[in-house]
């Protein structure tokens, strides 16, 4: 497990979900800081501002799908079009997904969608679990690809 | 002795029906001689021995044949047959005179009186027998034509009644067309005088008229020649020149070697105007059938959608109520006292979330069709706008001095709807238009303007105005466009409101900035005027 701290870019209007979201991190022991943005004007607004690379870009972007002035997809749309962010992973986090929005966040660059439990400690251990594996993974991606330049 | 004999049996009477003949003589004995000698002639034989009695016969009876003794006393037999030539009923019986003297001057009297003939007695039995059959005969002969000749006026005189009965115009025209007969119904359907008729080719009435294929034409089999052809539809021409729809049927008979064509004409034009409306009615139907399944699965879609936003929107809150309370029970002594207040205030205000949702959840549910049981207009009625925007300046008094906010309203009008639909839409959209207030003091202008099929209602605002982005999506369910209070119910309350009024709503970003809400309430056409 990482003690550097990742930095948590989340689309989130619910401040309890971003509470929970923060417990959920610490029981994993993952430090973090996270980065709120409560409609999706807001998050999409600041997703196209790290395209002109003076923002260092986030560890992993978290999206809930419904939210004030819009939804999810449109910020992984506009997430999809900055280079920049292209090896950053994105995930949607919802209460609940109609079949085909899943497919087509999916389609837009989500690895994954994590449906909100409605139990505390089932919300602890998935969204925990799945953030940190996230994180692993992109990790061990960033391992392999750096390692030939370190040699 | 004048007796009327019936000199033969009946049966014969079947094979040749009797013909009636008179014996006049004043001699007993010669009347039974003649009658012994005409008995094998099987005819009815009537006697008499006297002029008048011979008078009265031919008031009573038309016979074949009179046989007339010349000399009789009292009136003779020139006399008798005088009298008898007088009659209309028996101007033309033969009468054959029976004399016993050869005088030219009897001869000449009695040819002019008009006898067929002069038999000398003594009468040869062969002689008379001979010349009465002639008589006979020709009297039989004459009464079948006359029959024939009854038979066939009978015949015509129906069919000219059935023709003038007729519903139809019934015209009848020779092989080339020419106009051999026409009832009265003709005259009247097509405004000739019918003499005028007659000779005229038919086509001068029907231009696209063609006569009925006869046998010798070969135009394919025509195994009904004598019958009938197929209805057909054309257009007619009347004496002034007008035009109206006939609906024909032809038929065509053999007249030993001569066709003749019989045409039924029947004026069309009201079962031409009953077809275009059964046309248009059904036109009509099919169209409300295309329009109510529109409608149909434009609300199947919008509950569809409404049904995933409720249960979406409804879901977060309880989500969280529960998974915080949970936290909070299980943390214990961990927890520091901010935690659990915060906590506590979290579940309290996303209880308060659920509650607020609910509520707008109602109202949404009560003016859409969604809820809708009744008839849309049984509680419709003329509503005063301006008393509408009275009643909602009232129910939000309270926003409007906080926000020191100005209402103006123009003259509105009175529309056909519900009041309570109407306070519920212009008291959202007031209210919206206070509360997204910029640093101005709000200023809220009301006004409607009739076009030609609606009248268009606006509320326009000084607000901080909408990104034309957000046009559509502000009239979702649980919209909203910050992340403060508010169910986001008011706008898709708005737009379900107008959408049972029949209308539409919109809003524009005016250039000068804030913003115009407007919407459209439908004219009442004028069915629906006479209807109420």
């Amino acid at each position: 497990m990482t003690t550097e701290s990742v930095r948590l870019f989340v689309a989130e209007d619910n401040p309890a979900d971003v509470w929970l979201i923060e417990e959920a991190l610490n029981r994993h022991s993952i430090s973090f800081a996270i980065e709120n943005y409560a409609t999706a004007a807001e998050a999409i607004n600041a997703v196209v501002q790290y395209q002109d690379g003076t923002l260092p870009v986030p560890d992993l972007i978290l999206v809930d799908y419904n939210l004030p002035t819009g939804h999810g997809g449109e910020i992984l749309a506009a997430a999809a079009t900055v280079a920049r962010l292209a090896d950053v992973p994105k995930a949607v986090l919802t209460s609940y997904l109609q079949p085909r929005e899943h497919k087509a966040a999916l389609d837009l660059g989500a690895k994954c969608v994590i449906t909100k439990p409605a139990q505390l400690e089932e919300f602890m251990s998935e969204v925990g679990g799945k953030i940190a594996e996230l994180l692993r993974a992109r990790d061990a991606e960033s391992i392999a690809t750096e390692q030939p330049s370190r040699g | 002795m004048n007796v009327a004999v019936t000199a033969f049996e009946e049966n014969n009477s079947t094979q040749h029906e009797r013909v009636k003949l008179l014996l006049v003589d004043d001699d007993p004995s010669n009347l039974i001689a003649l009658q012994a000698t005409l008995e094998p002639l099987e005819q009815e034989l009537m006697l008499a021995d006297k002029g008048e009695d011979a008078l009265r016969y031919c008031l009573d009876h038309q016979f074949a044949a009179i046989l007339l003794d010349v000399r009789m006393p009292g009136m003779d037999g020139f006399e008798t047959a005088a009298l008898i030539r007088s009659r209309k009923s028996s101007r033309h019986t033969p009468i054959l005179f029976l004399t016993a003297y050869r005088s030219d001057e009897q001869l000449f009297r009695g040819y002019d009186l008009g006898a067929v003939d002069f038999l000398f007695k003594p009468i040869l039995p062969e002689i008379l027998q001979s010349k009465v059959a002639v008589f006979v005969d020709m009297h039989r002969n004459e009464r079948l034509l006359h029959r024939q000749t009854e038979r066939v006026a009978v015949a015509e005189r129906r069919f000219r009644a059935v023709l003038e009965s007729a519903p139809d115009a019934m015209v009848i025209t020779n092989e080339t067309g020419i106009i051999e007969l026409a009832n009265s119904r003709t005259d009247t359907m097509f405004g000739h005088v019918r003499e005028s008729l007659i000779g005229r080719d038919l086509r001068t009435l029907i231009p696209e008229w063609q006569p009925a294929t006869t046998p010798e034409a070969g135009n394919g089999p025509v195994s009904n020649w004598s019958g009938t052809a197929p209805e057909s539809r054309l257009t007619a021409l009347r004496h002034d020149g007008t035009c109206f729809p006939v609906q024909i049927t032809r038929s065509i008979f053999d007249t030993s070697g001569k066709y003749l064509f019989t045409t039924a004409i029947r004026d069309a034009t009201e079962q031409v105007q009953a077809e275009a409306r059964i046309q248009r009615v059904n036109a009509e139907l099919e169209k409300r059938v295309a329009e109510r399944t529109a409608e149909l699965s434009y609300s199947n879609e919008a509950l569809r959608q409404f049904a995933w936003a409720a249960s979406h929107d409804l879901q977060e809150p309880v989500r969280t109520v529960l998974a915080f309370s949970q936290w909070l029970s299980t943390t214990g002594e961990t927890a520091s006292t901010k935690d659990r207040k915060r906590m506590l205030l979290t579940i309290q205000s996303h209880a308060a979330r659920l509650h607020e949702l609910l509520g707008g959840l109602r109202q949404y549910i009560h003016v859409s069709e969604l809820g809708v049981t009744a008839p849309r207009e049984a509680s419709w009625t003329l509503v005063d706008c301006n008393a509408v925007l009275r009643q909602v300046t009232a129910n939000l008094q309270d926003l409007i001095d906080e926000n020191q906010a100005v209402i103006e309203r123009d003259r509105l009008p009175f529309i056909y709807g519900n009041d309570i639909l109407l306070v519920q839409l212009f008291q959202n959209l007031v209210a919206n238009a206070i509360k997204y207030r910029s640093a101005s003091s709000p200023v809220v202008r009301i006004s409607g303007n009739a076009t030609d099929s609606a009248w268009v209602f606006s509320v326009q605002d000084n607000g901080i105005g909408i990104d034309p982005k957000y046009h559509e999506y502000i009239f979702g369910v649980f919209r909203r466009l910050d992340r403060g209070g508010g169910a986001g119910m008011g706008l898709a309350i708005c737009k379900a409101v107008t959408e049972r009024l029949g209308g539409k709503i919109w809003v524009e970003s005016p250039p000068e900035g804030g913003s115009i809400f407007r919407f459209s309430v439908p004219l009442r056409t004028e069915a629906e005027e006479q209807e109420a």
